[in-house]
């Protein structure tokens, strides 16, 4: 039998049955679309995140007070609480030489205000450096001067949400805020960015770390960061990190360094499994329809046992028999399939319209898998029927038992 | 052409072996029209199946056109199904979401025939039986008598040597019965080997050899 022949005759075999057909496309393209729209979901998750952390810089080393513990081991005897983090830690780090720039950060929050205006943010005491190290950007004016890190200096660099509530439309580069009780100049605006790992960047005060000092009357860093020299640098710069602040901690190993490519990495992780997860629940439906397209087809061949009967009279072989309805269960899965990457490529595009911040994508494995999986159950699950059609006894058959 | 030798065929019946076809022996010679005749359950249909290959006797030789079909594997007797047998069914069996034509052209379809070879043979066949204008009707706008000539036309596209019809006009009224026993018998003037099973003494009597079968076994072999 030719090919375009088998085509036509199942075309026409299903054309039809118009309500056993439909039933089929439907179970099959749900199954499809929801393992293509969920994956598309795990990935847009995954690829979020994953833009997050590169947005905080490149080859970004963290440096924590305190040593997370995870090997076990007996806690120290004497001297449980680790040493503070101190601006002198960050600058003899700048000594290493995998390592090219060192941004010490203190965190605080105070109200600021302009005029009769006034907003509690969150004030980051740093340096020069953190501009580059943070990849921050500037709308307008500039960044905090370079120069000796432990001279105070009466100047701000402010978040664009900030700048608009407190100025309007109006310029806001050389008035003088009030910082809980001191009074900074305004030097630069930073470029609207959005959130960035939950810490809205529009709404900070940025001032030179030793004005943070005295501003919350505290010695301690709640970070260090640091630009490592380069990508292979990385491991270098995460030894050296730890040797240079042991020397100067009496030989403790108080701080713990995390890497952005340890956390990317991590959390690339993470999403993958998830959406492979979510996927694999998703493909829990192909199964299902694969069930009903086995359980329709049933039902069709013992409709048309007299049909098959008389096949089998005009000389149609067996193997011919079992390929007609395992075309049939294959055109039955590709047109399902089919419909269901439709329905999902139409669901993503709503999803996109409504949250246009994530970045939904539709993987093209996603698509491909899909598709293969449909087929796969359609043919598997045909199976079991076509064969009960090809092992048909022919006078029985054409009687109609 | 046909030489059928001590065939039997058992069928069990819950507990009880029945003996469809009994030590059978036949000769039948290319060209001959042949009905066979006999009360129900006599083993008739059996013996029409049997030599049609849709079914295996348990034990005897069957040979057509000198093939040995008892051992024959399954795959080639489908072929020869294909190749030499037509068969006439009491109900028809065309298929209903295809038209007449296409019923047709079954046969040459599920054999791979070349599509423009298909469109003519159909064509040609049609027009041999007076159905041009009902070539693209389907089964169900198509009269009892036109549908079996229609079963006719599929029976015979191969061009089969053998022709087998069961109780061919049971389903028709005389007229239409009248029509189809003409068209079977022109096809048998033309050279194929007719056997009509049918229990209308009317219909048999227009053959000119006339099968009696009782249980299982030939008891009347009679020529006109």
């Amino acid at each position: 039998m030719r090919f375009d022949d088998i085509l036509t005759f199942t075309g026409k075999t299903l054309s039809s049955a118009r309500k056993r057909t439909w039933l089929m496309l439907l179970a099959m393209s749900i199954g499809v679309g929801s393992v293509v729209i969920l994956t598309a979901l795990g990935e847009g998750a995954r690829r979020y995140v994953t833009q997050e952390f590169s947005n905080l810089g490149t080859h970004l080393l963290i440096v924590l007070p305190g040593r997370v513990e995870t090997s076990g081991g007996h806690p120290p005897l004497i001297g449980g609480t680790p040493r503070d983090l101190t601006l002198n830690d960050a600058m003899a780090l700048g000594r290493s030489s995998s390592i090219r720039l060192v941004a010490p950060v203190i965190l605080g929050s105070a109200p600021v205000s302009y005029r009769q205006l006034e907003r509690d943010i969150t004030v980051l005491g740093s340096t020069a450096e953190l501009l580059p190290v943070r990849k921050l950007e500037l709308g307008q004016g500039r960044f905090l001067p370079a120069g000796d890190p432990s001279r105070e200096s009466a100047v701000t660099v402010i978040g664009s949400k900030l700048k608009k509530e407190l100025f309007g439309g109006k310029s806001a580069l050389g008035k003088w805020v009030r910082i809980h009780d001191r009074r900074f100049r305004i030097i630069g605006v930073l470029k609207p960015s959005g959130q960035s790992l939950g810490m809205d960047l529009g709404d900070v005060a940025i001032v030179p770390v030793a004005s943070a000092q005295s501003l919350f009357d505290t010695q301690t860093l709640f970070r260090i960061l640091i630009q490592a020299n380069g990508r292979e640098a990385i491991p270098r710069a995460e030894k050296s990190i730890i040797e240079i602040i042991s020397e100067r901690h009496d030989g403790d190993e108080d701080v713990t360094v995390v890497t952005q490519n340890a956390l990317l990495s991590t959390f690339d992780g993470i999403f993958r499994s998830l959406t492979y997860a979510v996927a694999g629940i998703a493909a829990v439906s192909l199964g299902v329809a694969g069930i009903l397209i086995m359980n329709v087809m049933l039902v069709s061949i013992s409709q048309r046992t007299a049909e098959i009967g008389l096949l089998k009279a005009l000389g149609s072989p067996s193997g011919q028999i079992l390929r007609l309805f395992l075309v049939e269960a294959g055109m039955l899965s590709a047109a399902g399939a089919f419909i269901g990457i439709l329905i999902a490529l139409a669901g993503v595009w709503a999803l996109d319209r409504a949250f246009p911040a994530f970045p939904l994508s539709v993987p093209v494995w996603a698509l491909a898998a899909a598709v293969a999986v449909a087929l796969s159950t359609g043919l598997l699950f045909g199976v079991l029927p076509a064969r009960r059609a090809a092992e048909l006894d022919p006078v029985r058959a054409l009687s109609g038992k | 052409m046909i030489r059928v030798q001590s065939l039997n065929r058992t069928f069990k019946v819950g507990d009880e072996a029945v003996h469809a076809l009994r030590e059978l022996n036949l000769d039948i010679d290319s060209g001959e029209y042949i009905a066979i005749m006999g009360p129900s359950g006599s083993g008739k249909s059996t013996l029409l199946n049997v030599l049609g290959l849709l079914d295996r006797p348990d034990s005897g030789k069957y040979l057509l056109d000198g093939i040995d079909t008892v051992t024959l594997p399954e795959d080639n007797r489908a072929a020869v199904r294909r190749t030499h047998i037509g068969f006439v069914f009491q109900s028809f069996h065309l298929i209903p979401r295809l038209t007449a034509a296409e019923n047709i052209a079954l046969p040459m379809m599920l054999a791979g025939t070349d599509p423009g070879l298909r469109r003519k043979r159909v064509q040609a066949i049609l027009e041999s039986l007076g159905l041009e204008d009902r070539a693209h009707h389907r089964p169900d706008q198509l009269s009892g008598g036109q549908r079996q000539r229609v079963a006719i036309a599929r029976a015979t596209v191969m061009k089969p040597t053998l022709l087998l019809a069961d109780e061919p006009t049971g389903n028709l009224d005389i007229h239409s019965g009248e029509e189809v026993m003409t068209t079977l018998e022109a096809l048998n003037k033309g050279g194929i080997t007719l056997l009509v099973v049918t229990h209308d003494p009317d219909i048999a009597a227009r053959a000119r050899r006339h099968i009696h079968m009782v249980d299982g076994a030939v008891v009347e072999d009679r020529k006109t």
